[in-house]
């Protein structure tokens, strides 16, 4: 079985993403999204998974080695999570709470894919064709890699398109992971002026994903 | 979609939103797909800023798992608690409530009704205890409202009771609890209306 990173080293992983001040932010921010999920509001929850989507799934497919699970596994991890929702006290960060039950159910499919006897598709039914296809699909595809890859230029080239102060904006938030406060004092203008070029940036990215989405959805 | 909106989404997924206003965003966005829609698209243009060179989660991902989540029959252990004793407290405060004040009607009428005021049944008023009417659990011993007209009170505390049980409820279910209150309170009034019309 391959070493696993230790469970608080996500904690650590997560600030390497995001500046101090930032990750305070989000962690507060996911605190009160946690708060009200767990006084019933679905739609809190579903913001998180909208939230944590990708980072799961990063963790999760770098873990099996696979890509081909790692959506049924995130999947898992995101019900996990949901269902434990209760037990969650906020003593840590909400990511670092989810970075542990990913990283659990990630082992567990390990241990059982080694369990269980190597199946090709020829012996499977044709349910688990089915599965196998549909997974195959949301993945593995050319399109998909294809669809993935122009994401990547589309954001690239409309960033290095957006005039210079939404750029800067936009690069000190999501790179350096700067609060607003800090990206406030950086680029010496307000912090309503900040948020409003942060938000402008992501929408002129947005519009012109927009179109490759919409293919997609 | 207005851009104060979409700023305020931005906002939210940077952990700048100020407290106060993060309610209602969260509301609002649990009926509005295509916020949840921008939220998500937001989300993605960050992540792949960040990390260019790993896999993403497909478009439909989050989909799959808010459905799976909605199908789910397992909630939340504590929030379903939470939830779940506090709309069945209200409930129970509800009919603890109505059956006082019946029983207090009843009295009253037994004390005030010259036809029936035979020591046996005067003595027996009492024996109906709002405590035994209100902590049952059977469906004949529901408050009827028929021929009475719900006071705005009553209107208001009835719909927050079925605000409050339709949390869990899917997204259809929500439409039909909402639709169900406003369809059928001008019925309610229209049928108090009309039996007081008829008296």
């Amino acid at each position: 079985m391959a070493n696993f990173p230790p469970s608080d080293g996500s904690t650590e992983s997560h600030e390497r993403d995001h500046g101090g001040r930032a990750a305070a932010g989000i962690e507060q921010s996911d605190l009160e999204l946690v708060r009200r999920a767990q006084r019933g509001e679905r739609g809190a929850f579903d913001l998180l998974v909208l939230r944590y989507q990708h980072k799961v799934i990063k963790l999760v497919a770098r873990l099996l080695r696979d890509s081909t699970e790692a959506e049924d596994v995130a999947q898992e991890a995101f019900i996990k999570a949901y269902r434990a929702l209760g037990s969650f006290r906020g003593d840590s960060a909400f990511y670092t709470w989810l970075y542990r039950i990913a990283v659990n159910t990630a082992r567990n499919t390990m241990a059982s894919r080694q369990r269980r006897p190597l199946r090709y598709e020829a012996g499977l039914s044709e349910t688990e064709q089915a599965v196998v296809a549909t997974r195959l699909q949301h993945i593995d595809t050319p399109e998909a890699s294809a669809l993935t890859g122009e994401i990547r230029d589309v954001v690239t080239r409309t960033v290095e398109a957006l005039p210079e102060d939404l750029s800067t904006a936009i690069v000190l938030r999501e790179v350096e992971g700067l609060s607003y406060e800090e990206i406030a004092e950086a680029m010496d203008c307000p912090v309503g002026t900040v948020r409003s070029r942060i938000f402008r940036a992501r929408e002129a990215i947005d519009r012109n994903l927009a179109p490759l989405l919409s293919q997609d959805e | 979609m207005t851009d104060q909106i979409k700023e305020q989404i931005s906002a939210l997924l940077d952990g700048e939103l100020p407290a106060d206003q993060l309610g209602l965003l969260v509301r609002r966005m649990e009926r509005d797909e295509g916020l949840r829609r921008t939220f998500g698209r937001y989300a993605l243009v960050g992540e792949t800023l960040r990390a260019p060179n790993g896999p993403l989660a497909s478009a439909g991902f989050a989909c799959r798992v808010i459905s799976a989540l909605d199908g789910d029959p397992e909630k939340p252990k504590s929030a379903g608690r939470t939830t779940g004793s506090s709309a069945g407290s209200r409930r129970m405060r509800w009919l603890v409530g109505t059956g006082v004040a019946a029983s207090v009607l009843m009295a009253a009428a037994m004390v005030m009704n010259p036809v029936n005021d035979s020591p046996a049944i005067v003595a027996s008023a009492p024996v109906a205890v709002p405590s035994v009417v209100a902590v049952s659990p059977q469906p004949d011993l529901e408050p009827r409202f028929s021929g009475v007209s719900p006071t705005p009170e009553e209107s208001q505390r009835m719909a927050g009771y079925l605000v409050a049980h339709s949390e869990f409820a899917t997204p259809i279910g929500r439409r039909n609890v909402w639709s169900g209150v406003l369809a059928d309170e001008p019925e309610m009034s229209l049928a108090s209306y009309e039996s007081i019309e008829a008296d």
